[in-house]
């Protein structure tokens, strides 16, 4: 499938990143897709469960991680911004900010976890709950993914490879965690809005 | 990414912000379940729109990439509706 990401002429390309993280990206987003299917067929299958779940979760932490995801993605092209502008140490210091919002979510998703233990929020016996698990254990793993792929960038950027003519792996890198970013903003309302 | 200077980048963000806000605040049950929904479904379009072409930097006319990617943020917030149709 012609994705558009060749590069023309030149070696000047139109569509930030390489054609390596869209593919990654475009897996990325199929899977949740599956699973925002599963959420749409479980709720019908268990009304009831779906209707009464938000309000079994901290809505608190769930606004805090959209707003932290958000604001480390605005971090991130911050960082892109930097190195098209040759400022490699600024370029590198918004990489690190995006990385902390990283770590911020991962804290309050652990924050999270253990407010739902202590109100008996388990995934047994509840479509909702198990859903709520199973979407959110998904989500962490590709945050966790984005965080090494920022170590990745922010060593790169630390020892000098990146510059306004080449700064492609930094931009794969800001690309995956906006990827990361959007399956977020799907995820936020059904979990934590929708009743 | 490509074409974006940092005001616009700051705006997009705050117009992110309170798009979340907003969210946040129709799960408390502000509007009715079916209505909730709709606006729901509105404000995941509006945001992942937003990601793509003003973060992602997707603004090239005729990418097939960008189309697959507009096309998901029509999809999702459709399913959404429908979702909350079905089970009204």
């Amino acid at each position: 499938m012609d994705l558009a990401v060749t590069a023309p002429p030149g070696g000047m390309t139109t569509v930030p990143g390489n054609r390596g993280i869209w593919v990654g990206i475009l897996c990325e987003l199929s899977e949740f897709a599956l699973m925002f299917l599963a959420w749409a067929w479980f709720r019908q299958a268990h009304p009831e469960d779906f209707r009464a779940g938000p309000a079994m979760l901290n809505a608190g932490a769930g606004v805090a991680n959209t707003v932290v995801m958000l604001t480390s993605g605005y971090f991130a092209v911050r960082a892109v911004l930097a190195i098209r502008r040759d400022d490699a140490v600024a370029a590198r210091n918004w990489l690190v900010a995006t990385l902390l919002g990283g770590l911020a979510f991962l804290l309050i998703k652990a924050f999270e976890f253990s407010w739902n233990i202590e109100h008996g929020v388990v995934g047994t016996g509840n479509s909702f709950v198990a859903m709520y698990y199973y979407l959110s254990f998904n989500h962490l793993v590709h945050v966790v993914w984005g965080c090494l792929g920022l170590i990745w960038a922010i060593l790169r950027a630390q020892f000098g490879a990146y510059g306004a003519a080449e700064h492609e792996g930094l931009e794969a890198a800001v690309l995956y965690w906006h990827a990361t970013d959007l399956a977020w903003i799907v995820i936020f309302p059904l979990l934590y809005v929708l009743h | 990414m490509t074409n974006i200077d940092i005001h616009r980048a700051t705006t997009v963000w705050l117009g992110l912000l309170v798009l979340t806000l907003g969210s946040a605040w129709l799960g408390e049950g502000a509007l009715p379940a079916g209505l909730t929904a709709v606006v729901v479904a509105l404000i995941v379009g509006v945001k992942g729109l937003l990601v793509i072409r003003h973060y992602m930097g997707l603004t090239e006319p005729g990418s097939r990439l960008r189309l697959a990617m507009r096309l998901y943020f029509v999809v999702v917030p459709v399913l959404i509706v429908v979702s909350a149709g079905l089970g009204a």
